[in-house]
């Protein structure tokens, strides 16, 4: 009897915290069902740093590369200005899709591409498979109607603040955070192909440089340049444009 | 001592730059100032970067512009911005240089003598304003018209509704947003009773199945695309693609769903056939938000002048909606949608899944089309049975066309029917104008005129006898398009055109005007998601171009409504946000305030208490809602309509004599018209030309290869143009696809002037063409 009655209270109690667990977590269903979590880490898509280390397990390998044929002018001649998507220079594979793997399987790693006869650059942004959304390929030369548009020259390469300094970074690192993509490997443009990649951590020592909002203070009275101290005599020639926002640059890193 | 201090300062300022011009680096030990270590500095290392949303599509990405020696040089995503974080596509990054071809408009010209001759601004205003007021005197208020566009900044059309509804007293406004987006309005509206998407892009991040219909998101709207496909490498999220041709997002899409054109609507009925089927409607939710309506059936097409058509709807129940639903069981309707049973179940057990969030996504499939209206609501049933709809990741969401779409056509309302807050039929809507814009009740006519097609209907017939157009190019965009133009140029008719280069419609011009484009001036864009971007003047305009707000005042000051903008070229801007807003004021829909939009990357409304509103119509994120949980406040019961709205046919299918679909629509590299992207050459050289796209199967039938001269025909017009067989997309069989953008290739000439009866946006993607191999 006694044994019958602690039989049925187990099974009340079971049952009493099946009804119990059952019930809570039919209440945090609904909750769910209502407050959807907003809480998901909205992290940027493009976080500057991302892609820094990206190809390091590579690093090693590239020490024994051959050397390509790539040269920055043909760089810059694909770009409608520097940091500009790059069009695509060659037929393209297939005409349909978005790129995504016909364009990765030479993209994502380079190498040498027979169809073409060349090194295949490698991309900085691999995880952006809407390939043909900023990259579109050149069907024709001509123009639809003539245009006064000028590119804007590359940043100078080789700018280090000593002899012997390390090269600051002089263009934008948007999408274009993954250093060893285009300073490494037979695609490399040559000029600007690192002597060692091998040293995975490249901003140790190469820090970004990227127009004035860097080195330039704005607002410099321009007349200034134009008299010596203490005397409007003797005035010199005006300086040229280009001389003088060179020179403005520097006093800007004085002023720092 | 703080003054010496300064000019310590200065003076050490000084010294420097001046040993600076003499090189004296040995002055300062240490520092290093050799020749060839400043021959090194950067060029144009200064360039300033200004943030502005994108101009072209209504995804209303952030920009940031790359100033240099007063012009636009560059161009980088605005990693600040939540819309793009950082990516753009191919024409925001080249869209700068569409300010920069050699033909860009510099000054007026007003037609003499049959010929286009120089003018000065004076000039031109003071003829538009004569012709105008002439044409009032003679012929009424309503013959004159203004036609803008989804591309107007807030202000331009602002000021356009003040100065034609309120100034002029008459309700010939309207956009080209009506061929765009006003299925999508009007599927809002007749749905929820207020206008614009609930959800926001942030949905993207929470939603696990992601359905297009009739939307080639990777062309149309890529970084939002890019943004799914990225959710897709992190949380292995599901695309399904449904649509008519097979183009770059099927191909993409984890599953590829092919219909019949316009029989959409059977298939969203028999997805919510399948979800009631199968137990998996959310009865708690229908019963305590929903209603269930119906409308009139057999609705026409609007193809004869003067159409018109008033929704009458009827309160019906969850048992007469279900027995609606009988005729669209998956097996049914096999056959006419081309779709299996088992992949229609397929979809509908998707919608169905209590654990998955689905977002719908659509845009020019489902609003150009003869029954937008009823589509759109078609679409938004499916999320009211499930209760998916209001919370992050659960979202019907309408995207947009163009930047301001939403920002100035929809929010400010520049169509017939509408004012700045309401509809001009409600009496204290026009109060409301009235009072803002200090003009008597009376002035503003309660009565709406032409919609857009209608519109060029009047000027065909005469009754409308003056037509300003700005920011926009109808003479390649309105369907049937040789009727309207033959209109336009007809005796009798003035035409003004404001744009930035000369296209086909600035050739049917008696004065052009030449305007300031995008960040040559400052203006206020609003995207898809209810977010307001503003952009600063950033550089000057060429020559005498000035901006389309500032011409309407010009010529309303001449015709004596100068009282109406009493503000000065540098403050208007912000004066006109300010008067604007006052439109919106209240949890529903108030607007941030200018200081801030100059600040951010822009601000979602409803702006409350110093918060946006990211999802509309749920106590927990929208402070509008006075009811715990959900609330559709749009409608007075504070419920949604669940709407019965059947199959109906297009208003032309393919027959014997034209036995092929026409279906005509964008590609990735070019704009609309590309009266700017085919002027900036990486864009050009991409899509150098128009094409017609054939069904593989179709070519060899008809014995035509990729790149062979094609004629098509239909029963309004006739083109010649290019094969494109196993390209880019591919056409379901029986169906050929022109991109529109090219003025060379007029293929509008084609197209019908059939619309939805509810929303008057004409149908571009469905007529009968007869297809030809052209031998010349």
């Amino acid at each position: 009897m006694r044994s019958r009655l602690l039989i049925i209270g187990m099974c009340i109690l079971l049952m009493i915290g099946a009804i119990y667990i059952v019930g809570t977590s039919l209440a945090e269903d609904n909750r769910e069902a209502v407050a959807a979590s907003v809480d998901t880490d909205p992290t940027p898509s493009l976080p500057i740093e991302q892609g820094v280390f990206r190809r390091s397990g590579e690093a090693l390998a590239y020490l024994e590369m051959p050397e390509g044929n790539n040269s920055l002018n043909s760089y810059y001649d694909n770009r409608a200005y520097p940091g500009a998507p790059p069009s695509i220079p060659h037929p393209l594979v297939t005409e349909k899709g978005i790129g995504g793997k016909d364009c990765l399987q030479c993209h994502q790693q380079g190498g040498f591409v027979k169809k073409f006869e060349a090194f295949a650059p490698v991309t900085p942004h691999p995880e952006l498979l809407n390939c043909k959304q900023c990259h579109v390929p050149q069907k024709t030369s001509q123009f639809f109607r003539a245009t006064n548009w000028e590119k804007t020259a590359p940043p100078a390469i080789h700018q280090a603040a000593m002899p012997g300094a390390p090269p600051v970074i002089p263009h934008d690192l948007y999408m274009r955070n993954n250093c060893l993509s285009c300073h490494a490997g037979p695609a490399a443009p040559k000029e600007i192909r690192v002597s060692h990649p091998e040293r995975i951590n490249c901003r140790q020592c190469h820090l970004p440089k990227s127009g004035a909002d860097v080195f330039l203070k704005p607002r410099v009275e321009e007349e200034v340049f134009f008299r010596p101290i203490g005397s409007n005599e003797h005035q010199s020639a005006p300086l040229e444009p280009d001389q003088l926002s060179r020179i403005r640059n520097w006093i800007g890193l004085l002023d720092q | 001592m703080i003054t010496s201090e300064v000019n310590r300062r200065h003076f050490l300022k000084k010294m420097a730059r001046a040993s600076a011009l003499m090189a004296a680096a040995s002055m300062f030990p240490g520092i290093i100032f050799p020749k060839d270590q400043l021959s090194e500095l950067p060029e144009g290392a200064d360039i300033s970067w200004k943030k502005s949303p994108c101009r072209f599509c209504g995804v209303g990405c952030g920009l940031l512009i790359g100033l240099s020696e007063g012009k636009a040089v560059a161009v980088k995503g605005d990693p600040a911005s939540p819309v793009n974080r950082g990516l753009c596509c191919v024409k925001g990054y080249h869209s700068v240089m569409a300010l920069y071809a050699k033909d860009r408009l510099t000054r007026p010209y007003i037609r003499r003598n049959g010929q286009l001759q120089p003018a000065s601004m004076e000039e031109a205003f003071d003829l538009i304003a004569e012709k105008m007021q002439e044409t009032i005197r003679e012929h009424g208020k309503d013959s004159v018209a203004i036609y803008g566009s989804g591309q107007w900044t807030i202000p331009d059309g602002y000021v356009a509704s003040k100065f034609f509804k309120g100034g002029i007293g008459t309700n010939n406004v309207e956009a080209n947003a009506r061929i765009c987006m006003a299925s999508a309005v009007t599927g809002f509206m007749t749905s929820f009773g207020l206008d614009e998407p609930m959800g926001c892009y942030e949905d993207i991040d929470h939603a696990d199945v992601f359905v297009m219909w009739g939307n080639n998101m990777a062309e149309m709207h890529p970084v939002l695309f890019s943004r799914i496909l990225d959710q897709r490498l992190k949380r292995g999220v599901k695309i399904i693609d449904l649509a008519t041709r097979t183009t770059r997002t099927s191909t993409a899409a984890d599953r590829s769903i092919l219909f019949k054109p316009q029989t959409d609507l059977a298939i969203a009925n028999a997805i919510c056939y399948e979800i009631i089927k199968n137990g998996w409607m959310n009865r708690r939710f229908v019963d305590q938000h929903t209603v269930f309506k119906s409308g009139k059936t057999n609705i026409g097409y609007g193809l004869e002048d003067h159409f018109s058509f008033q929704d009458e709807p009827k309160d019906r129940t969850f048992a007469d909606f279900k027995k609606f639903l009988e005729d669209y069981q998956p097996e049914k309707i096999e056959a006419l949608t081309g779709v299996s049973a088992k992949d229609l179940k397929y979809l509908a057990s998707l919608y169905g899944d209590p654990n998955q969030k689905v977002m719908s996504l659509w845009c020019m499939g489902m609003n150009q089309h003869t029954r937008g209206t009823w589509i759109n609501n078609l679409v938004y049933n499916i999320h009211l049975l499930t209760g998916k709809i209001s919370t992050p990741g659960n979202s019907p969401f309408s995207l947009t066309g163009q930047p301001s779409a939403c920002g100035t056509v929809r929010e400010v309302g520049t169509l017939t029917h509408k004012l700045p807050h309401g509809v001009v039929t409600n009496e204290e809507d026009r109060r409301m104008a009235a009072e803002i814009w200090n003009v008597p009740l009376e002035k503003i006519p309660a009565k709406p005129t032409y919609h857009t097609v209608e519109m060029f209907r009047a000027l065909d017939r005469g009754d409308i006898k003056f037509l300003w157009i700005q920011v926009t190019n109808p003479m390649v965009t309105i369907p049937k398009l040789k009727r309207y133009r033959d209109g336009a140029k007809k005796e009798g008719r003035f035409i003004v055109v404001s744009d930035v280069y000369p296209t086909p419609t600035t050739d049917i011009a008696d004065v052009i005007l030449p305007a300031a484009m995008w960040i040559e001036r400052e203006g206020m864009f609003g995207n898809s998601e209810r977010r307001t971007q503003h952009f600063a003047q950033l550089l000057q305009p060429p020559g005498e171009a000035v901006s389309d707000t500032w011409q309407l005042i010009e010529v309303a000051k001449r015709m004596g409504h100068g009282g109406l903008f009493p503000w000065s070229k540098e403050n208007h801007i912000e004066e006109i946000w300010k008067e604007y807003t006052r439109f919106h004021e209240g949890k529903k829909h108030a607007m941030a305030p200018y200081e801030l939009l100059q600040e951010r990357p822009g601000v979602q409304w409803p702006f409350v208490n110093g918060q946006e509103t990211k999802w509309r119509f749920h106590s927990q994120y929208d402070p509008a809602c006075t009811k715990e949980g959900y609330d559709f406040y749009g409608k007075p019961e504070g419920k949604a309509w669940i709407w019965m709205r059947p199959y109906e046919p297009p208003a032309e299918s393919p027959d014997t004599e034209y036995p092929f679909w026409l279906n005509t629509g964008r590609v990735l590299e070019h704009w609309h018209t590309g009266s700017m992207t085919r002027r900036i050459p990486v864009l050009h050289q991409a899509v150098p030309h128009s094409y017609v796209e054939l069904h593989p199967e179709d070519a060899r039938m008809l014995n035509i290869r990729n790149g062979d001269q094609v004629r098509l025909i239909s029963r309004r017009g006739e083109i010649v143009m290019p094969a494109s067989v196993n390209e880019r997309g591919q056409p379901t069989r029986g169906q050929v696809f022109v991109p529109f953008f090219d003025e060379g290739y007029l293929i509008n000439e084609l197209t019908l002037d059939s619309f939805c009866p509810i929303s008057k946006e004409p149908d571009y993607k469905k007529c009968a063409v007869r297809v030809e191999r052209y031998q010349s």
